[in-house]
């Protein structure tokens, strides 16, 4: 059999493949690694000798995540904010998702993956952050330079036909936020001061609830809490890449130990089918 | 912090949720005893059965995301370009992950969702596609030409090679430097398709385009290809998305689990010489 190369040319730039051959069988890290009777390191912290035992898992998980070794109060607070955002409901649409293997027996761990990855959603979880981190510091930019917050919020609503589409405020299923004074309160504990970010926050709050009726979510306390403490929205997305893992992993475990399709079970009709009425099948040309 | 804030009170908002879910895409009958038990399945108005008898798998893929059975020459490009991209080959991030998974032991169910996981990537994946659809919408009445020169003055202007494929995904998605020169592989695979008679308006754009870009060392990627065909086959730009993830998942499947039965030792480990902490270093 005769095999045809193609004899075109590529065109390519010596360079690039020069750095690529630099590359190509050497990690270079810029955050860490592990080294046999050496040590492990990440951010250029021996994990062993300065972090295990001594820093708490989530000051760890945020030196991986932003490269910044963070003050326990400030892990403890955004370990206390993981609690508020992972409950165990498998109405919410990332715990169904665990809920549903755990009717179809997976594993665990893909359960809690998959539910994890439908957070990366534009409607709720982890996503809006960014946005949240995004409206606030801009936000505050324009308060600096003479906006008020009634301002702020004109400025939106007028482009929305009238409606508050702010994200960090308004929620959907429900009115309110239990979640704020609990995370108020704890803040108050691990003596963090409002910033000029969350200030601004709760002025707008005044304004929405005075004029809409609507007022703060958690996406919006965290938001403005998170910059003040000069956290990027790269940063913020980055450390709550996990943030709904627990209550997924528990709606897995509540199904999974039940008979199998046996979570709000369907019926035929249960599913309301707009499609095309019933049509014969022509033979393929 | 200040004194205890007062927020809203929190109470339900009791919004009017849909009774049932609704789908144009599949009807299933129900059994004479057992309202759970499908008796029958239709896929946009086409019995299951008939489906099954009369069709092949890529009139079906069609049917079921389109809402029609394709023409003939639309079922043949489309089968085609299954077929090309069945494998993005064993160097592609997303199969290199599902190598990894299969070299590691990792329960084999898990090896298809992480390469498609990985697949979903912007650079060369899924990532890329609805943003390559949309720009083949907006350019392909444009003279390619223009293109070009507004990518060759960027490139031209940022001078580090580090940043090219960061500026031909802003400016020509679906068409960039792949290690640092033109794919040629797809490039010909997309003249081959160009033959079929299902070929349609945005691939002959491409062709136009990448003919332009071939000399600068820019060409077609396998992102560029598949949304060059899916917006020709009338697919929505966040559908192909999910095509791209289906069509090029067979690959990922069958290389990681080539190494599903070797030993750890069967992937190269790279060694602690070769492994540099830049952070350290400086």
């Amino acid at each position: 059999m005769k095999i045809m190369l193609s004899n075109r040319k590529t065109n390519s730039c010596p360079s690039v493949i020069k750095f690529l051959d630099e590359n190509r069988s050497t990690i270079f890290s810029r955050t860490g690694g592990w080294f046999p009777g050496r040590g492990v390191y990440s951010h250029g912290h021996s994990m062993l000798d300065d972090l295990v035992g001594k820093k708490t898992y989530f000051q760890i998980l945020i030196l991986n995540a932003t490269g910044k070794l963070v003050e326990k109060p400030f892990a403890d607070w955004v370990e206390a904010i993981y609690g508020c955002l992972s409950w165990p409901d498998p109405r919410i649409w990332c715990n169904q998702i665990g809920a549903l293997a755990g009717n179809a027996k997976t594993t665990v761990i893909a359960a809690t993956a998959m539910g994890c990855l439908a957070t990366d959603s534009r409607t709720y979880g982890v996503l809006p952050l960014v946005e949240g981190v995004l409206f606030i510091t801009a936000s505050l930019k324009k308060n600096e330079l003479g906006a008020s917050a009634k301002t702020i919020v004109e400025e939106i609503t007028s482009k929305n036909k009238g409606k508050p589409y702010i994200v960090g405020y308004k929620r959907p299923i429900a009115k309110g936020d239990e979640r704020l004074e609990v995370m108020e309160e704890i803040s108050k504990e691990l003596g963090f001061q409002e910033g000029p970010h969350l200030k601004l926050a709760y002025e707008i709050e005044e304004v929405l609830l005075k004029d809409y009726n609507e007022g703060m979510n958690i996406n919006g306390y965290m938001s403005a809490f998170l910059s003040d403490q000069k956290f990027t929205e790269t940063e913020v997305y980055n450390m709550f890449a996990m943030l709904v893992a627990s209550g997924v992993t528990a709606c897995y475990l509540d199904t999974f130990h039940r008979p199998a399709n046996s979570f709000l079970p369907l019926q035929c009709g249960d599913i309301a089918y707009t499609g095309s009425p019933i049509r014969e099948t022509p033979d393929r040309l | 912090m200040s004194d205890k804030r007062q927020h809203e009170k929190v109470q339900s908002r009791n919004e009017n949720f849909a009774d049932k879910v609704a789908s144009k895409i599949w009807l299933e009958k129900p059994s004479e005893d057992n309202p759970y038990i499908t008796s029958q399945a239709y896929c946009h108005g086409y019995d299951l059965f008939d489906l099954i008898r009369k069709r092949n798998f890529s009139d079906v893929f069609y049917l079921l995301f389109r809402g029609e059975l394709p023409s003939k020459h639309e079922s043949e490009i489309l089968e085609a370009l299954m077929i090309a991209l069945i494998n993005l080959g064993p160097r592609h991030p997303s199969t290199r992950a599902a190598m990894n998974a299969g070299i590691g032991k990792t329960n084999p169910t898990h090896i298809l969702p992480i390469g498609i996981g990985v697949l979903g990537g912007e650079y060369l994946g899924a990532g890329n596609i609805s943003k390559t659809m949309k720009f083949f919408s907006k350019n392909r009445k444009v003279d390619a030409s223009k293109i070009l020169s507004l990518l060759t003055e960027k490139l031209e202007q940022e001078g580090n090679h580090e940043k090219y494929d960061d500026i031909c995904a802003e400016n020509t998605p679906g068409f960039s430097k792949v290690y640092g020169g033109v794919d040629i592989l797809t490039t010909e695979i997309a003249e081959l398709l160009l033959e079929y008679k299902g070929a349609g308006g945005a691939l002959k754009w491409g062709k136009q385009l990448s003919s332009l870009l071939e000399p600068h060392g820019i060409g077609w990627n396998p992102t560029g290809l598949a949304s060059a065909i899916f917006s020709d086959l009338g697919f929505q730009p966040r559908t192909g998305a999910c095509l791209f993830q289906l069509i090029c998942s067979p690959g990922l499947a069958a290389h990681g689990l080539e190494l599903a039965n070797k030993p750890i030792t069967a992937m190269p480990y790279v060694k602690d010489e070769n492994y540099v902490i830049e952070s350290q270093n400086k």
